[in-house]
């Protein structure tokens, strides 16, 4: 606090009073959006360069009806939900299983090999087999349902299967390095104040394992998000806003094109930030303690 | 209160490729329920190898721990240990840390509560309950610790080196506090120090242990009356015998 306090006294103010930092972080930005403008403008083709109030359209009606696959939102939320889906599958499956490789030897070293194995292989590198083998099968229909007239009848099988491999890693192997790097003397603490194995587990290992736990969620979910675009652009796909993108590009409307991307961007900013913060709540005696 | 006895405890530490460690050779040692109890000896001896036997922490190659002379099957119940290093978990509060044990006894959270701010009193940091560990120096870190393990409401407290990383000052109120609180408790004390005057300002005795192997030399009975006085001729003439002592285990 005193350390933020002396800092702004450095910082020099406009005319009006706002303190010059506050608005530093967007100097740049609107020299780029400033320059893009300019070159939109002197190119004078919408179909290579759009104008910004072009794109800036596209994102202020969300809910209108794009080239015939639905709107921006519905895309987005499509995606969305795939990401979340497939998220879910891995957390409920690489914590657990963290958890067991970093606190038993024995499930280490009969694991860990088959982890080694596949680690190197990008998980964009699972999507043609994850099409060839589950093709469009909706999670629904897994459980015999043709449709559910829901969003979850674009959430295909293939999609959750790559988001999870995407998961996979980042979780299990930041789960693994969090509880196997519980101090002793916290362990032997517990146990000499009576701790009996289950008590020891929730309230010493779990709670001191969980930042590195949820630095795993988060660089996770970063990877998740990255793939599912990636998935959803490739031939086969229907819908989400890798989709979206894709098919704006065979168009050449540009301006949706761009749209989607900053919705990809702005999206994955925001499931990082929320994540940050549940994060920071849990983590902040790690990075206080001396 | 019960009385604790040592008897005929050995144990041996294998260091790679194959050098064997006699770190306690039959050591025997009866204390009196109630009693404050002082170990000091060079490094190495094995005070801190005794401290984690009776802790439950060590399983000794031969020898028994007995209370009333009955074997113990749960040391961790009758006994805590206070750790050398600072051991509290750095993600409660310090009221967290002090209900601790007693949340591991299944003792409902009000009471947990009330009697945590009672120990935090006892050891003078009412106020600091809602404290993080971090945000402490080391010796109110030592004292949130001591809180905790009388919460464990333990018959034998033992103590390895806890003020040895603080300043006189510090340390000196703090073996105030502790004598205190041990008059208040009533629990048997065994407390490492490598201060004589430390352990002759404590403690009811002082067993003195020699290194390779470690075993007891001596037994020095404390005959002064509390509270003591450092500069009394009586004290600095049990210095000088304890001194004595420890230069000859090296
Ligand atoms: N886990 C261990 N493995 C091997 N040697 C050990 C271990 N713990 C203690 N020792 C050895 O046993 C001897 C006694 O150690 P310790 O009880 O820590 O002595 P003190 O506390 O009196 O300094 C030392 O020589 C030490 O190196
Ligand atoms: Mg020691």
């Amino acid at each position: 606090m005193s350390l933020n306090g002396r800092d702004s006294s450095y910082q020099s103010k406009s005319e009006n009073g706002i303190p010059l930092h506050r608005i530093q972080g967007l100097i740049l930005p609107l020299i780029f959006i400033v320059l893009w403008e300019i070159l939109a403008i002197w190119v004078d083709n919408p179909a290579l360069i759009p104008r910004l109030t072009a794109v800036l359209s596209v994102i202020l009606h969300p809910f209108t009806e794009l080239v015939g696959t639905g709107s921006l939102i519905w895309n987005t939320a499509v995606s969305l939900f795939r990401v979340m889906l497939g998220f879910a599958v891995a957390v409920v499956v690489c914590v657990p299983l963290g958890i067991f490789m970093g606190t038993s030897k024995f499930i280490h070293r009969l694991v860990n090999p088959l982890v080694e194995l596949f680690r190197p292989l990008c998980p964009i590198a699972w999507i043609p087999f994850a099409m060839a083998v589950f093709k469009t099968t909706t999670v629904p229909q897994l459980f015999g349902i043709r449709y559910t007239d829901t969003i979850l009848d674009s959430v295909q099988i293939g999609m959750v299967f790559i988001i999870f491999w995407g998961g996979l890693f980042p979780i299990l192997l930041n789960t693994i390095h969090g509880v196997s790097g519980v101090r002793g003397l916290w362990i032997e603490t517990a146990k000499v104040l009576g701790a009996s194995k289950a008590r020891m587990f929730w309230k010493v290992i779990i709670p001191a394992a969980l930042p590195d736990i949820m630095t795993g969620l988060r660089v996770g979910l970063g990877i998740s998000w990255m793939v599912i675009i990636a998935a959803e652009m490739l031939p086969g796909s229907d819908s989400g806003i890798g989709y979206l993108i894709m098919y704006s590009y065979e168009l050449a409307e540009m301006q949706i094109l761009v749209a989607c991307m900053i919705v990809i961007g702005l999206m994955g900013f925001a499931l990082n930030r929320g994540l940050q913060t549940v994060s920071n709540r849990v983590s902040s005696w790690k990075a206080l303690e001396r | 209160m019960r009385n604790l006895s040592i008897k005929g405890i050995q144990k041996q530490f294998f260091t790679p490729p194959d050098r064997q460690i006699i770190a306690l050779d039959q050591i025997d040692l009866d204390v009196r329920g109630g009693e404050f109890i002082s170990l000091i000896g060079p490094t190495g001896c094995g005070k801190t190898t005794l401290l984690r036997i009776i802790a439950g922490l060590e399983i000794p190659n031969s020898g028994e721990i007995l209370l009333d002379g009955m074997p113990v099957d749960d040391l961790h119940r009758i006994s805590t240990l206070v750790f050398q290093q600072y051991s509290l978990f750095p993600w409660c509060s310090v009221i967290e840390n002090v209900m601790f044990p007693m949340e591991m006894k299944g003792i409902p959270k009000d009471e947990r509560q009330n009697r945590a701010e009672e120990y935090i009193a006892l050891v003078g940091l009412s106020g600091a309950e809602k404290a993080q560990p971090y945000e402490l120096s080391g010796g109110m870190q030592q004292r949130v610790a001591i809180a905790r393990a009388l919460a464990h409401d333990p018959e034998v407290l033992l103590m390895d080196e806890p003020f040895g990383a603080l300043d006189e000052r510090t340390r000196h109120r703090l073996q105030n506090a502790l004598l205190d609180i041990w008059k208040k408790k009533r629990k048997t004390i065994i407390f490492v120090t490598h201060n004589i005057d430390e352990a002759i300002y404590l403690a009811d005795r002082i067993i003195v242990m020699t290194t390779e192997p470690g075993r007891i030399q001596e037994d020095v009975l404390v005959d002064l009356k509390r509270p003591r006085n450092r500069l009394d001729a009586s004290f600095t003439e049990l210095h000088l015998k304890v001194r004595n002592s420890l230069e000859r285990t090296v």
